[in-house]
């Protein structure tokens, strides 16, 4: 019951935000969809050109897929949009999950009530779960409903693969951020999406420098490749299984140490 | 008499800054305790340590005979918390906030929260970012005393809040304490202390300098003194009997001269230079 009470608040709180991020990420990434089929005359031409920039094709996925076809496409314009603003909105929204308490001076009267700390960091991460959840699956249709004007689709397996290896990525990018926020006496927010930035750089870096594309596997984004998805390599299990240990860690540190530290006033 | 609150040698340091330092005092159930102190004196932190926001250095809470840190929750359910700032979430209304602390206690509270809001006359359909600090002090009232618990722990509960609202405070408090409530009030105001509590505790630089019942505390044989003797301007507070102060003054030229009873201010203040 209590812990519905917490859910239930800190969704209608971060209602607002999660529409205009979901609707901003889906439309812009059905945009792109619908754009497929006035450009499907240039995307040859374009993949030719692409091929040509070395280093950047290689970072944003052109040389896995081409642009000719609507999967690899998507993969390359709505992968990168839905990667990195699902990114952003995650670790935004994580850094201030729990030290808005304190940063809004509101932790004086949630945590005088009867329920304990663990709880209350309970609710919150279901809430932000539920959170990334729905941008993810609404997202996932808006996509679909792009597909569906412009008569072209992508297959479903990897289509579903993809969303999934998302919305891990960012449950691991917030679980990485919830820690920032467990210490935190005040809101972060820049911490955060610097955080969210500084992985999305090292995964284009990564993936044109040959020493770091060893180490690749250690950052979210490496997993959540969409032209790597799209191309039918599925999830790598070894970033996959490195993500599932990062965000375990980071999330039992934020909890250990919500529970035992002390409040701001 | 049951002993709702036993706080025994506290000590709480906040890296090098002092917070509180071997605080020890006891409040009995049916009691309005006043914690006295000016501000950062470690009223706050000795408030904050026994619900569990804070963790002491060193010390033991028991409320309700619980220990404060293992069974906090448990000892939570019975407590009505006022903090100093009452601050709730801005695009809540007044009705949504007061539910939400009903529901975490898992009480329909909604009979008592009603005549309270009537009482401290409240529009619980306005957002809590359109009210005045007074206003949201009424809804930490309302929270803190709707599911009618045995402690009450208001935290500079007056400040903000106009005359005719402090007095309605203190008339719901009187009447939770009629009913065997128990209050913690700490305050920097001396006449709501003397006004409204029966013990007192004064707290000065994290330490407690002096505690026991208000009149004793607030008795005292000390005189102010005002006038112009042998030519000279007289204001000063005379701590000997009457009778040693006319004897100082016989013999002298005493042109004009008062005598009355200390401030309460200046009661205090004694408290504080001899500590």
């Amino acid at each position: 019951m209590k812990m519905k009470t917490v859910f239930r608040r800190e969704m209608k709180e971060g209602g607002k935000n999660l529409l205009i991020w979901t609707l901003s990420i889906g439309l812009l990434g059905f945009f792109c969809t619908v754009l497929y089929s006035d450009m499907s005359g240039m995307t040859r031409d374009m993949t030719a050109m692409f091929a040509n920039m070395g280093a950047f094709s290689k970072a944003f996925g052109i040389t896995t897929l081409g642009l000719e076809t609507m999967a690899g496409y998507f993969a390359v314009e709505a992968g990168t949009i839905h990667g990195l603003g699902s990114a952003l909105y995650a670790a935004m929204t994580a850094t201030v999950l729990l030290s808005n308490e304190e940063d809004r001076h509101t932790g004086e009267f949630l945590f005088s009530l009867p329920v304990s700390r663990g709880k209350i960091v309970a609710a919150k991460m279901l809430s932000l779960l539920t959170r990334l959840v729905i941008l993810t699956v609404v997202c996932g249709a808006i996509y679909q409903a792009g597909f569906l004007l412009v008569g072209e689709s992508v297959p479903a397996k990897e289509f579903i693969s993809w969303l999934l290896a998302e919305l891990l990525m960012n449950i691991e990018i917030s679980a990485i951020c919830l820690a920032v926020s467990a210490f935190g006496h005040t809101n972060r927010t820049g911490l955060g999406l610097g955080i969210a930035l500084l992985f999305y750089g090292f995964d284009k870096i990564g993936r044109i420098t040959e020493e770091l594309e060893k180490i690749l596997f250690i950052g979210p984004f490496s997993y959540a490749e969409a032209a790597d998805i799209f191309a039918g390599n599925g999830i790598p299990v070894k970033a996959a299984v490195f993500a599932a240990a990062v965000t375990a860690a980071t999330v039992l540190l934020a909890i250990l140490h919500y529970r035992k530290k002390d409040l701001a006033a | 008499m049951e002993k709702i609150l036993e706080i025994a040698n506290l000590t709480k340091t906040y890296g090098k800054n002092r917070g509180v330092a071997d605080v020890s005092f006891t409040v009995e159930r049916g009691d309005i305790f006043g914690f006295l102190g000016p501000n950062g004196a470690g009223k706050s932190t000795t408030i904050r340590s026994m619900l569990g926001m804070i963790r002491p250095d060193s010390g033991s809470i028991r409320i309700f005979g619980k220990d404060s840190r293992k069974e906090r929750e448990e000892i939570l359910k019975d407590i009505g918390y006022m903090p100093s700032e009452a601050v709730f979430y801005d695009s809540m209304t007044v009705r949504e906030v007061i539910r939400f602390a009903a529901d975490m206690r898992g009480m329909d509270c909604s009979k008592e929260a009603e005549k309270l809001c009537e009482r401290l006359r409240m529009e619980p359909g306005k957002k809590i970012r359109e009210l005045s600090l007074g206003n949201r002090k009424k809804v930490s009232i309302v929270c803190a005393m709707q599911h009618r618990p045995a402690l009450f722990v208001f935290d500079e509960p007056t400040s903000g809040l106009d005359p005719l609202m402090q007095a309605v405070f203190f008339e719901l408090i009187e009447e939770y304490a009629a009913e065997g409530a128990t209050c913690l009030l700490s305050t920097h105001v001396l006449s709501e202390a003397k006004n409204h509590c029966r013990h007192l505790g004064i707290m000065k630089e994290g330490r407690l300098i002096a505690g026991g019942e208000t009149e004793k505390l607030t008795h005292t044989n000390a005189k102010r003194v005002r006038g112009t003797v042998d030519g000279e301007k007289k204001d000063y507070l005379y701590s000997g009997s009457t009778n040693g102060l006319i004897r100082e003054l016989a013999g002298k030229d005493v042109r004009d001269i008062v005598i009355e009873e200390p401030t309460l201010d200046e009661i205090f203040m004694e408290y504080y230079r001899e500590s």
